[in-house]
């Protein structure tokens, strides 16, 4: 475990507690595995985790909320994910995209209006952006609002909006030619559940996250106030890459929480589990797959906790939020992998629970952004606006090897550009190659520097790192 | 002149293409990302496409300050002048 230093003190007390809360409710009031068969969280569990006051530790106190940190509102992320993912999504997705674009770039009377009931858990927010036509692509979205004589018209349509059945408030993203003198603005709108026009479709029939809502939203002929966009017009796009921004590191915190609870389910059973004589975790090959699950994990929480650092600095958020947003979402994955596997044939029954696990997993590599097409844009801003991390030396031998490493990535980096100049921005396959070694470099670096905490696994991450490098290093 | 015109008439094809915005409707004022829709990524991407159509090297550095259609149709001619 990551000191917990960074936590400010006022914070850090708060948090223990809400975590206490959430693990105590939890054991006794969430059952996953019944949310699963159920497809639906119950109302009454809901309402009690907004009791315990989850729906409003993103909102400023001023507004109800607890006004808690990046950082705290991610260790609460993490708790509850260990629990149920369907649970931590329908609250994660309320705290970062569902409220973020209101808090951040709304008015205050906007603020006034709406966060008292968000922050209590009385209105329970989504957030609508993906069209049939617009996914990774967003500036291609359709929906539009226009506005004439005084009005906002929309109309449109949505998919796969998260908490879509029972949100109250929705943040939308659509297309606003004209507004503010723009000719193909965008903008963030706030319209609500009762607003003629405004209809959620049903409920989606998914591979996880089965108890967590998504659906379609149907726009058609809603009128609204003009006081319905969030802050000027045309800044749409600049204002989704910020909430977007906290949306992916409070997803990446969600997915600490499941390979969590996947290491915990894999290290029990091995270490129940008798074949040949003596328990799983007394053979090597099994001893070698835990130990790279914890080092992955390790991995996973140094860089979130490097991430939520940057809250203050929206710039560096942006751009590091979407390192530790691959990573830590294809490192659940892999960790429930090897747990369903480390479980043998009871781990593809759903009673073990990891069958579970792995299944909610799997949506987190591709929605908030699919990982192959982040891997993309990180190497096209590594590419035209690199990146320099600070050297590691003075954490001893360890630093040394992780500032080698980072400056393999460089002369990678170097070649590229020099090799191809403004082409490498064309070539996807490089591109992607190049991500991917910025999502590892960034992932060497948290874990380097909080070394301290666990030598062994940081070493073993870095380890790792080098040898996945390797792959896209050499590949011609 | 006509040879500017031209270079402005490919580059407004190119972004016609790449933003369906139709090209008699571009103009030189036109910001990339507030008026053509196009991302980051976009118009990254556009600069490497201009690359290619019309055989220019164009630095990264230069690459990154291009805000409308104006910047891009002076880069390349700056770089097609200099050959």
């Amino acid at each position: 475990m990551l000191a917990e230093s960074a936590l400010a003190s006022d914070e850090a007390d708060l948090v223990s507690s809400l975590i206490d809360s959430v693990d105590r409710y939890a054991r006794d009031r969430i059952d996953a595995r019944g949310i699963d068969r159920a497809h639906q969280i119950a109302p009454s569990v809901l309402r009690d985790l907004a009791e315990i006051g989850l729906f409003g530790l993103s909102i400023p106190e001023r507004w109800g909320g607890a006004g808690l940190s990046m950082r705290a509102i991610a260790d609460v992320t993490t708790a509850l994910a260990r629990h149920d993912r369907s649970v931590a999504t329908t609250v994660g997705l309320h705290l970062g995209l569902g409220t973020r674009g209101l808090v951040a770039f709304g008015s205050e009377a906007q603020h006034e209006r709406w966060l008292p009931d968000l922050a209590a858990g009385d209105s329970i927010a989504a957030f609508a952006t993906t069209e049939p036509d617009a996914g990774s692509d967003l500036a291609a979205i359709r929906t539009r609002a226009l506005l004439r004589d005084g009005a906002l018209h929309v109309d449109g349509g949505k998919v796969f909006v998260t908490n879509g059945g029972f949100a109250d408030l929705y943040t939308i993203t659509a297309s606003t030619p004209g507004l503010g003198g723009a000719r193909r603005g965008h903008g963030l709108l706030v319209l609500e559940r009762g607003d003629p026009g405004v209809r959620a479709g049903a409920e989606e029939d998914k591979l996880g996250l089965r108890g967590s809502s998504t659906t379609t939203l149907h726009l058609d002929g809603v009128v609204v106030p003009k006081d319905r966009l969030i802050g000027p017009p045309g800044e749409g796009m600049a204002q989704l890459a910020h909430v977007l921004a906290w949306g992916r590191t409070l997803m990446a915190a969600g997915c600490i929480g499941t390979a969590e609870a996947a290491i915990s389910a894999a290290t029990f059973h091995t270490s129940e589990r008798k074949q040949f004589g003596k328990a799983l975790d007394r053979f090597e090959v099994v001893q070698d797959q835990l130990a790279d699950m914890a080092a992955l994990r390790f991995a996973m929480v140094a860089l979130v906790r490097d991430v939520t650092a940057l809250e203050h600095d929206p710039a560096a958020l942006l751009a590091r939020s979407v390192a530790v947003k691959v990573l830590c979402s294809e490192a659940a994955w892999e960790i429930a992998d090897v747990a369903v596997q480390l479980h043998g044939g009871s781990g593809f029954v759903e009673e073990t629970g990891v069958a579970l696990l792995l299944r909610d997993a799997r949506i987190t590599r591709i929605f908030e952004g699919a990982n192959d097409v982040l891997r993309i844009h990180l190497g096209l801003t590594e590419a035209t606006n690199p990146r320099e991390p600070a050297s590691l030396a003075a954490h001893g031998p360890i630093g040394l090897e992780a500032d080698a490493f980072v400056a393999r990535i460089k002369s990678f980096r170097t070649a590229l550009t020099s090799t191809h100049g403004v082409r490498l921005l064309g070539k996807q396959r490089l591109l992607h190659r190049l991500g991917q070694l910025v999502v590892l470099r960034d992932a060497v670096h948290a874990a380097v520097r909080h070394a301290s905490d666990d030598p062994d696994r940081a070493a073993r991450w870095l380890s790792l790192a080098r040898q996945r490098s390797l792959v896209l290093l050499e590949a011609s | 002149m006509n040879a500017e015109i031209s270079l402005q008439d490919r580059i407004h094809t190119i972004l016609a293409a790449l933003t369906t915005v139709p090209s008699d409707e571009i103009s030189d004022g036109d910001r990339l990302r507030e008026d053509l829709g196009m991302d980051s990524v976009a118009s990254m991407e556009l600069l490497s496409m201009l690359a290619e159509e019309l055989g220019i090297e164009v630095e990264m550095e230069e690459a990154v300050d291009v805000a409308t259609v104006g910047h891009v149709v002076a880069l390349a001619k700056r770089h097609l002048d200099a050959r």
